[in-house]
């Protein structure tokens, strides 16, 4: 065996022949591997220098039996892991924690085993004259298991003066064990054995023990040969303690929140009434647990931010006040806040993360409910112009000129010229792809519902992967947007939401594309770029709508200046007429005998 | 010797980096930042970075009300939105939030930041929709007054 950590190198050999030539071939191939790969380590590629060492020890091999008669027909087996990383520097039997690649090599039926998430999975297939049988469909697997030759092998080390091997590249992944073993361990220990002493968590070295064991235990000879190589686990990230530990810890907790909940008062919020106190405790607070647990659990917002507005939209849909759903919300975030409290007594590390996650959530609760509130108002709104025009028009309505298709034939804003230059002309073929990759991730991360955002999208890829270098496309788009709302009652301000949601969308989306930041920047300028052209687009066609309205409005004005002079004029009039008539009546007489006029 | 808190003083030493950082996105926060000369968005972006700044070192939820009275204030006459300005205050607060995570990943100093920031971005959100909130209660108000003189023929006053 070899276990060369500096090297990175780990090779299982079973050497075969008369009196004590299997241990000689497997010893000869062994030193020759490791020379050939401590001098030609920083020389050659990994993948090359294990399959080219390998080569050179069957060489060797083949020599030294040509040169002694007694070692005749000598070989041996082999199965060899080079770590790539020429700073290996870690224990015996374990990898380095910057490991990432491993090249796996045999000749034989030594085998290499990886147990990946808890799943074992050979790496190597048998070279044997049956498994090659199977190989080429004349033999069955059952047929293969009962074969008299099934360990008779097809190729070794030293049985010819060159081998083929075979070659596995194999990307690490952190918590990943490699055992290689000869067949001593396999023939005698169950595959499920295997995988479960791997997957045990002890140390390497234990489990490699462990292995050795089994196989003794079920009838092995001596010539057991293992290697146990252990990737190690990287330091979870944040995220994942969260949706892993945090999520479990505040789910234990939910009991304890509902009592908190109740014992600040929820069951006595106006949204609660008409509810038993289990029924309050069960539809809210309950609610809200499970919403902040699934949402811990996915690392996503989307669970509280539906809680919250299927609590508030109905509330005010029934004209509910918005001081009953802020108490509700102050009581369920302090009561998450308690809890949360207790479990950062418990575990600080933890506590501390999951405090940050549950205010996180609080502050999705608020933004759905700040986009409810904002709704409204803006329906108050047009409400209160509807009633003010009802009730205080005094301008006649004209006929105002038919604006159907006018801005595309003769726009009269002039920065949106459809022949005006624009910048994004002459993107590279790398930008273009990433900001379409970018906005694939963006409509898929938008809600099924959400058909407005999702055509803005669309848009936004149509107008920042124009090449025509003008301002038409981003026009058309708008046109096109315009013409959605104008048929319907909703108005435009949804358009406006909407383009603000892509924007935010489209923001995080770049960072989840696989590109190097100067490309992200790129791509995010040019998204950015479009986005803008489109929200002025779209502003120029409302401004467009509302010109007739703003020369009557005007035209008001002019009116209300004439009315306003005429009332001066009046005003003038009156004042004089007080004068005069204050100097015709007789001072010097009672007040009831002046006259009878009331001023 | 300064009198702020500690993880008022963290955030001012982490202040150069946060605002690069809203800088870069500035686009993404606001369109209209976007178009601003990085001097002019700049300036923009410090005066709600001081505010935070300024939350954090005395906690008067009053002055930061105010501020953001104002702030809603000034973007509405921009004709953006208060969903809009919410959020934009909220990715604020979530940048500042993540720049302090990644600077000081492990220290008390940048652990504590972390979460003040978080907590002050929560209530920063409270706070707008307190005022959104209030701005409608003042508007249904009027409304109802509207449409009661709607009812009685009466001119608006």
């Amino acid at each position: 065996m070899i276990v060369d950590p500096s090297l990175g190198l780990y090779v299982v050999l079973d050497g075969m022949g008369g009196a004590n030539a299997g241990d000689i071939a497997s010893q000869t191939a062994r030193d020759a591997i490791a020379e050939f790969v401590a001098a030609r380590r920083t020389a050659m590629d990994p993948r090359a220098l294990l399959e080219t060492a390998i080569q050179h020890a069957c060489a060797t091999v083949w020599n030294s039996a040509q040169t002694n008669r007694d070692r005749h027909g000598m070989g041996t087996t082999v199965v060899a892991c080079l770590v790539v990383d020429p700073a290996s520097r870690g224990e015996p039997g374990s990898l380095h924690a910057g490991a990432k690649r491993a090249i796996i090599a045999h000749v034989g039926d030594s085998r290499c085993y990886l147990l990946r998430a808890g799943r074992l999975q050979s790496l190597t297939r048998d070279h044997t004259i049956v498994e090659e049988l199977v190989d080429r469909g004349l033999l069955s697997a059952e047929e293969a298991e009962r074969h008299p030759y099934k360990n008779v092998l097809s190729r070794n080390l030293g049985a010819k003066p060159e081998t083929r091997v075979d070659v596995v590249d194999l990307e690490l992944k952190s918590g990943d064990r490699l055992l290689l073993c000869s067949d001593g361990l396999y023939g005698y220990a169950s595959a499920e054995a295997i995988q479960y002493l791997l997957g045990s968590g002890d140390a390497p070295e234990h489990v490699a023990r462990d292995l050795i064991d089994l196989a003794l235990r079920g009838g092995g000879g001596d010539n057991v040969s293992t290697i146990v190589i252990e990737t190690p686990q990287v330091a979870p990230t944040s995220t994942q303690v969260v949706r892993t530990h945090g999520a479990v810890a505040w789910w234990q907790k939910r009991q304890r929140f509902l009592q908190v909940a109740k014992e600040r008062g929820i069951t006595r919020n106006p949204i609660c009434r008409g509810l038993s106190q289990d029924e309050a405790l069960d539809l809210v607070a309950l609610s809200l647990c499970q919403a902040i647990f699934h949402d811990l659990e996915k690392s996503t917002g989307v669970n509280v931010w539906t809680f919250a507005q299927n609590l508030a939209g109905p509330w005010f849909e029934r004209g509910g006040e918005w001081s009953a759903v802020r108490n509700l919300i102050d009581i369920l975030g302090m009561s998450a806040r308690t809890v949360v409290d207790e479990i950062r007594g418990l575990d600080s590390k933890l506590g501390f993360l999951l405090d940050i996650a549950v205010s996180r959530a609080l502050v999705v609760a608020e933004l759905a409910l700040g986009g409810l509130l904002a709704e409204r108002l803006r329906q108050v709104d047009a409400d209160l112009i509807h009633v003010h025009a009802a009730i205080g028009e005094t301008i006649e309505t004209a006929d105002l000129p038919d604006d159907s298709a006018r801005f595309l034939d003769s726009p009269t804003v002039p920065f949106l010229r459809p022949d005006r230059p624009v910048t994004s002309s002459g993107v590279s073929q790398e930008v273009l792809s990433a900001i379409g990759k970018t906005l694939t991730i963006a409509r898929a991360r938008t809600s099924p519902r959400a058909e407005l955002v999702k055509q803005i999208l669309e848009t936004l890829e149509t107008i920042a992967t124009d090449s025509s270098g003008n301002f038409a496309a981003a026009v058309t788009a708008a046109r096109e947007l315009y013409g959605i709302r104008t048929v319907d009652d909703s108005g435009i301000m949804p358009i406006f939401d909407a383009l603000d949601a892509a924007r935010i969308i489209t923001a995080s989306s770049v960072h989840q594309i696989s590109a190097p930041d100067a490309l992200r920047a790129k791509v995010l300028a040019a998204i950015s770029s479009a986005h803008q052209r489109l929200v002025a687009a779209m502003t120029g066609l409302v401004l467009e709508a509302v010109a007739p309205y703003s020369e009557r409005l005007r035209e008001a004005q002019g009116v209300t200046a004439q009315l306003r002079d005429q009332v001066a004029r009046a005003e003038r009039k009156r004042a004089e007429l007080e004068k005069k008539f204050a100097t015709t009546i007789d001072q010097s007489q009672p007040w009831e005998k002046r006259g009878t006029t009331e001023w | 010797m300064s009198t702020a808190p500690p993880v008022a003083r963290a955030y001012d030493g982490l202040r150069p980096k946060i605002l690069q950082r809203l800088m870069e996105i500035r686009s993404t926060l606001d369109p209209t930042l976007g178009r601003l000369d990085e001097v002019t968005a700049g300036a923009q972006i410090n005066a709600v970075l001081d505010h935070l700044g300024n939350y954090l070192a005395t906690g008067d939820l009053g002055l930061h009300r105010a501020f953001l009275h104002t702030f809603l204030a000034m973007r509405a006459a921009e004709a953006q939105g208060p969903a809009a300005v919410l959020a934009m205050l909220v990715a604020i607060g979530d940048t500042a939030a993540q720049v302090a995570q990644e600077d000081g990943a492990g220290s008390p100093a940048g652990t504590e930041l972390t979460l003040m920031l978080t907590r002050v971005t929560a209530s920063t959100a409270r706070a707008v929709n307190d005022l959104i909130a209030e701005e409608l209660e003042r508007r249904l108000a009027q409304w109802r007054e509207l449409s009661t003189k709607e009812q009685k023929g009466l001119p608006p006053s």
